[in-house]
């Protein structure tokens, strides 16, 4: 293992631990913000949660979790859905690794200081090539090394409102093919009065949740498999929006 | 090749995914592609597809990384023709 690598290694594990001590006390007020400032609810929950426990459990081979992206709280709400807010704030591996915005989530030390405890690693969308590049090596480890991360494989939030399947992000796939093996648990997350993309879902809304495990396959090579990778994902996700869209 | 021809053919690739066409028409070896002539960040991979297609080379993703500049991209595309 080369020097940045300890170093990055190193940086997980103290991030991980601070996390594991601070989870208890802001997972459960932010499941509180949720549930009752905001009044949403997630249909089927219990469902969905042992589906994704199931997943968890049913393989050992690398995991990455993609949902669709209309909101600034999506990560937030698809952690809701996905895992009992008590395995979340005490169960330190069930709290997803997440790469916000820096721009949105992480830009004063207040900002920066939550992002850590939340188990965030921010990222500068089309920012400096090696800057992102650095983000990715650093969650394509954690993904080999048997973390589970949130990635959202759209470059941003959906402007039309819906799956695009051009908008697929290059660092999805680049992480998915460096990672054999990687499974991808696809979630489509959409509230029932969602119209379009905004900054948070309407008090009171209730969410329609679809979750489904993929493992993406190419026989290409260089940046065309990791793009390839990338819109496998993301035409999972344009289908899962359409059986969603059926349903209601 | 000579680099002057690639960097003819880089500019013309780019055209279609840059949205600033100021910085089109003064590009240059140092023209950044996306802080100048804001290419979607997203997008790139589809700009580096492109420039396989065209030279008939392979790029690793790690190459892309260190492209900044269209020099950059240049100078990647006539190490990979040598």
């Amino acid at each position: 293992m080369g020097s940045v690598e300890q170093r990055s290694a190193g940086s997980h594990r103290l991030q991980r631990a601070i996390v594991r001590l601070a989870a208890p006390f802001w997972v459960p007020l932010a499941a509180l913000y949720l549930r009752f400032y905001q009044g949403y609810r997630i249909e089927g929950r219990a469902g969905l949660r042992e589906r994704f426990a199931q997943m968890r459990r049913e393989s050992a081979a690398p995991l990455l979790v993609c949902p669709n992206h209309l909101t600034l709280i999506d990560s937030a709400l698809v952690a809701w859905a996905l895992v009992p807010v008590w395995k979340l704030a005490f169960l330190g591996n069930w709290l997803l690794w997440n790469v916000p915005e820096r721009e949105n989530f992480a830009r004063g030390p207040w900002q920066r200081a939550a992002t850590y405890l939340a188990k965030c690693i921010p990222i500068s969308r089309g920012g400096k090539r090696d800057e992102v590049a650095a983000v990715l090596a650093r969650v394509t480890e954690l993904t080999r090394s048997g973390e589970v991360a949130l990635l959202f494989p759209e470059a941003g939030r959906s402007r039309s409102g819906r799956v695009e399947i051009e908008s697929a992000a290059w660092g999805v796939g680049r992480i998915i093919a460096s990672v054999p093996g990687c499974r991808v648990v696809c979630v489509y997350l959409r509230g029932q009065g969602q119209k379009s993309w905004s900054d948070l879902p309407m008090r009171g809304e209730r969410f329609d949740v679809a979750v489904e495990c993929i493992e993406p396959k190419s026989d290409q090579r260089g940046a065309r498999r990791s793009r390839e990778f990338a819109r496998q994902v993301v035409t999972q996700l344009k289908e899962m929006e359409d059986r969603v869209q059926v349903g209601r | 090749m000579e680099q002057s021809e690639v960097m003819k053919s880089v500019v013309k690739i780019l055209t279609p995914w840059a949205k600033n066409p100021d910085a089109l028409a003064g590009v240059s070896m140092e023209t950044n592609i996306l802080d100048d002539l804001k290419v979607n960040s997203a997008r790139l991979v589809d700009v580096v597809i492109a420039f396989e297609d065209e030279f008939d080379i392979e790029i690793a993703d790690e190459d892309v990384d260190t492209v900044n500049t269209v020099g950059n991209a240049v100078n990647l595309i006539m190490s990979k023709l040598d």
